[in-house]
């Protein structure tokens, strides 16, 4: 079969066809793009008049102007909505998010979602004249988002005790609950004075706050929490600054605490007591495991919020029964020993 | 013999561009909110004419402000991904490739992770710190997978799996000592995250550079069809082949490093859109960019639509859903084209 | 003389010219190569001269390491010789842009690595690539080229098969009936013959004959078959460690002496049919020589 021999006109005219189909195809994913950019472009939204309201700064350093007076509240943390039904506020807030539990109440509230994933439209749909939100729990991301469509969004970040009572009052005159919160705030200050008081010459105990067990985690010291521990008169032994440190056993042994310290949740979990911790390698060879010196305190002690103070009141109870009036300590704390850790186990479990 | 036609091209593009249009409007319609079709349509309408200020603020806000960018931006990454995914399956001549194995997405989150931590305040930060940390990523591993001048298919792939694993170490060495509390949302980006809105200023220079990027590819589509039948083999057809590898790698490591700063790393979608293509429509590269760049948006605004509304009101972050629809369309496709 | 680019009159010529002068000119070239920059440079070709005209079968015959690919390599246009050059129709490949050289030259791969499925039909097509613009999307006149392509193989009904469906023996018919598709003037094979059974060998060297024929190529065939490329290459190039001992037809290369050395191998050369030499293993003294109780005999 012989070979067909070829044109070189071939070049010319299949690819100035191919040319022309390429720049149309070409042309059409443009106008498809530039139609599609210009869609939120052209609808971009923000109010209509320049908003009218308070201005303030938020604790990230943010300002922000918060409509008054407010009548809808979005709380994006647990601490924030019992702050809010502590200052007698809650028929202001109009949705929370799925891990709120205290009071009853907020858990019928309707929900936007996770802490680190909370629904944007939903929040939206809420309509909130207001959006509370914390810098220990959110996502700068989300507080980002939101304020760029036009929300208002209050941040707290408070590292210490007297950083919470400053939000909680500022909050308060936020939404109009100045007075209350005034009050609320100095009833706690009265009641922390009171326990500094009585806490003056007892040297503080040497405590290994304990947030999860496998890997040994615990606290820093410039955290909320040490600052909460302190003030009930014990000192975190671990001597790193910040955040949640993974410790090794070997640094805990060095250390020696007198006491361990769970907070609830974690206690409704593992339910320590003392003799299961003590057939644990490495737990065992701890003085506080010997010597039963297990502390359960109620993990409000790690929400900034009302119920701080019950929380740290109970913690110094429980590590300085000396130092004050004889009675048993109220509320869900328990010093666990050998005797009564089948009644600490149910009480925990409630 | 049924060789590929321009016609063949444009129909194919219309067919998924047309899927394309149906799968946005149904996640238009769907959200934590409902919104009827009905509303929707009067409501596009009513965009299209430019009335915005008679549509009701919650409309304009969660559709138009919220959604409606979630899906562009969803869509583009989409593209961006299978598109880089079926050039690297071309230019390293391995069908397992895709667009984070020469470590793109590693280095990405490490300028990700840095700018958190260091600047969180600017919401410019992590985008840029992402790209950086890509561009750099790309340039180190192009001059580690050179062998006598010009990209070596198996050490670009050594080098890329290389520099992914050392500094997916960094990574994880800094998750577990740095301290600010900003970190704790790279989880959301190292599985692939679009609820973050892109930047408004970053919006334009993102489109065109994805179109430049996929245009470039485009242009070597012919070659990679002959690359891939081995490089001497391209070479002695004609095809340029030290330029052709690299304008591919810069275009689809260019891409990746667009997709993953605006969205963090979503997973599988590079990998599994250009088989699902092939499959459908044949391995010729001339069809298979476009109709992957299509395909891929398909995939990620359906999979994202499901994240955010499988348990509404939490959003889970759009790599979940792909990870779990991926494993299995994986082994379809795996014993489909194996009978 | 413009080189780059082919215009349509440029080709006419050169093929007009073709029909006086060799179709392939190989002046001294010669090559080196060094692992690394520090080395000297060994000598894989040192300076081989020889022609070749159309419709002729040329063999590149030696051992291992003898250089071999490295002159097909050269002729390809894929390496410049160090020294020398090599000429096509009067012209350097050197000097050639890689399109023209693709219409110029073909060269069959032993096989095709498919990473991806493909259909034999799509693969040959890739042969026009060297024609195409742009996407390089082919038109009825490349369609029909490849379907000619296909036919000149024999393999017309494989068109619309998968490739890793194919047979060895099928999918180099495919794999050759894309260089075919290039319209070459040279055809150039590296080892076709290495997995194949000797039948196969035959039946591919018959056909490479018969195309050199019928298209007018040039066809250049590296091998280490000695009776293959006595039986049918018209020329015989023969190579040993990087140097051209000798180049002429095939009775005038293979001299005994000559062979044994280049192969090691103790071998017998006569004279075979139509002028052919026929080359076998000569046998071993020792065994001729040693009685046989198992009642074998040796011829």
């Amino acid at each position: 079969m012989a070979q067909i021999s070829i044109s070189d006109s071939h070049n010319a005219a299949g690819g100035g066809r191919e040319r022309g189909a390429l720049a149309s195809v070409a042309a059409w994913i443009a106008i498809a793009a530039l139609c599609a950019a210009a869609a939120p472009a052209r609808a971009a939204v923000q109010a209509d008049a320049a908003p009218t309201g308070l201005k303030v700064t938020d604790e990230l350093g943010r300002t922000i102007v918060v409509p008054q007076p407010v009548r809808r509240i979005v709380s994006l943390a647990p601490n924030l909505t019992e702050t809010v039904y502590a200052l007698d506020a809650g028929d202001l807030l109009v949705g929370d998010t799925n891990v709120d539990d205290f009071p009853a109440a907020a858990k019928t509230l309707p929900h936007v979602g996770a802490v680190l994933a909370p629904s944007l439209e939903q929040i939206v749909a809420l309509h909130p004249d207001l959006v509370l939100a914390t810098n220990d729990l959110n996502r700068r991301a989300t507080v980002d988002a939101l304020a760029g469509l036009g929300l208002a969004v209050y941040v707290t970040d408070p590292l210490s005790i007297d950083d919470v009572l400053a939000s909680t009052a500022r909050i308060a005159r936020l939404i109009g609950a100045g007075d209350r919160g005034d009050a609320a705030v100095a009833d706690m200050r009265a009641r922390l004075n009171a326990l500094a008081e009585r806490l003056a010459d007892v040297p503080p105990r040497r405590v290994l706050f304990v947030v999860w067990t496998e890997p040994l985690i615990s606290i820093g010291k410039r955290t909320f929490l040490n600052d909460a521990l302190n003030r009930a008169g014990a000192q975190s032994v671990v001597e790193i600054d910040d955040g949640w440190p993974q410790i090794s056993f070997e640094y805990a042994l060095k250390l020696q605490p007198e006491y361990l310290v769970f907070a609830g949740s974690l206690a409704e979990a593992n339910a320590p007591a003392a003799d299961e911790l003590s057939k644990l390698p490495g737990w065992r060879d701890l003085n506080a495991v010997r010597d039963g010196k297990i502390v359960i305190v109620s993990d409000a002690i790690d929400r900034p919020g009302p119920r701080m103070v019950d929380a740290i009141e109970e913690l110094a109870h429980l590590l300085h029964p000396d130092a004050f009036a004889p009675g048993a300590p109220a509320g869900g704390s328990r010093l666990v020993t050998p005797d009564n850790r089948e009644e600490a186990r149910t009480a925990c479990a409630r | 013999m049924r060789p590929l036609t321009m016609r063949r091209v444009v129909w194919t593009c219309t067919l998924l561009a047309g899927v394309l249009f149906a799968v946005s409007v149904m996640a238009l319609k769907l959200g934590a909110v409902p919104i009827s079709v009905s509303d929707l349509v009067v409501s596009l309408g009513r965009l299209a004419i430019g009335r915005t200020d008679q549509l009701p603020l919650d409309y304009r806000l969660i559709v138009f402000d919220l959604r409606l960018p979630r899906i562009v931006l969803g869509a583009l990454v989409g593209a961006a991904l299978s598109v880089a995914g079926a050039g690297f399956q071309a230019l390293l001549r391995n069908p397992l490739a895709d667009p984070y194995v020469l470590g793109v997405s590693s280095g990405s989150a490490l300028g990700a992770v840095l700018a958190l931590q260091f600047l969180p305040q600017i919401a410019l930060a992590t985008p840029l710190g992402a790209f950086v940390g890509a561009i750099l990523t790309i340039t180190g591993v192009y001059f580690l997978g050179r062998r006598e001048g010009h990209l070596d298919s198996t050490t670009l792939l050594l080098a890329g799996i290389i520099s992914a694993s050392f500094l997916s170490a960094i990574i994880m060495f800094l998750m577990t000592t740095l301290t600010s509390r900003d970190v704790r949302g790279m989880a959301f980006w190292l599985m692939g995250d679009l609820s973050t809105p892109l930047v408004p200023s970053l919006r334009w220079f993102f489109l065109v550079a994805l179109l430049v990027g996929i245009g470039a590819i485009y242009t070597t589509s012919p070659d990679l069809n002959l690359l891939v039948t081995g490089e001497r083999e391209a070479m002695h057809l004609g095809v340029d082949v030290t330029r052709v590898k690299l304008v591919v790698y810069v275009a689809a490591s260019g891409l990746t490093a667009l997709a993953v700063s605006a969205s963090g790393a979503i997973g599988y979608v590079g990998l599994l859109v250009p088989h699902a293509m092939r499959f459908l429509f044949g391995s010729d590269y001339r069809l298979l960019i476009p109709a992957s760049a299509l395909g891929g948006a398909i995939a990620v605004v359906l999979a994202d639509t499901l994240a955010r509304t499988i348990i509404a009101p939490t959003e889970l972050p759009v790599g979940a859903m792909t990870a779990i629809a991926g494993a299995p369309l994986f082994i379809f496709l795996l014993r489909r084209s194996m009978r | 003389m413009s080189t780059l680019g082919a215009s349509a009159t440029e080709s006419r010529e050169v093929r007009a010219r073709s029909e006086e002068t060799a179709r392939l000119a190989v002046e001294q070239a010669s090559y080196a190569y060094s692992p690394t920059r520090r080395q000297i440079p060994t000598f894989t070709l040192s300076a081989t001269s020889f022609q070749a005209r159309q419709r002729e079968v040329v063999a590149i015959l030696g051992p291992n390491a003898s250089g071999k690919s490295t002159l097909l390599q050269l002729i390809a246009g894929s390496l410049a010789p160090l020294s020398g050059r090599v000429l096509l129709d009067g012209i350097e490949i050197g000097s050639l842009d890689a399109r023209t050289r693709a219409q110029r030259i073909a060269v069959v791969q032993q096989h095709a690595p498919l990473v991806f499925p493909a259909r034999a039909g799509e693969f040959v097509l890739q042969g026009r690539h060297p024609y195409g613009r742009a996407l390089h999307l082919p038109n009825e006149e490349d369609v029909a080229l490849a379907q000619n392509a296909l036919a000149q193989v024999g393999a017309e009904h494989l068109a619309d098969r998968r490739m890793d469906q194919l047979s060895g023996g099928e999918k180099q018919r495919i794999i050759l009936a894309r260089a075919l598709a290039q319209q070459p003037l040279l055809l150039l094979l590296d080892e076709p013959t290495l997995h194949l059974d000797i039948g196969a060998q035959v039946e591919l060297l018959e056909r490479l004959r018969r195309l050199a024929e019928e298209n007018r190529y040039t066809v250049i065939v590296v091998t280490h078959e000695l009776a293959l490329a006595a039986e049918f290459a018209d020329q015989v190039v023969l190579l040993h460690r990087g140097k051209c001992l000798r180049v002429g037809t095939p009775a005038a290369v293979y001299q005994r002496e000559l062979l044994e050395q280049v192969f090691e191998a103790p071998l017998d050369v006569e004279a075979g049919p139509a002028g052919r030499p026929r080359v076998s293993l000569r046998p071993r003294l020792a065994d001729a020589a040693r009685p046989d109780g198992a009642g074998r005999t040796r011829g």
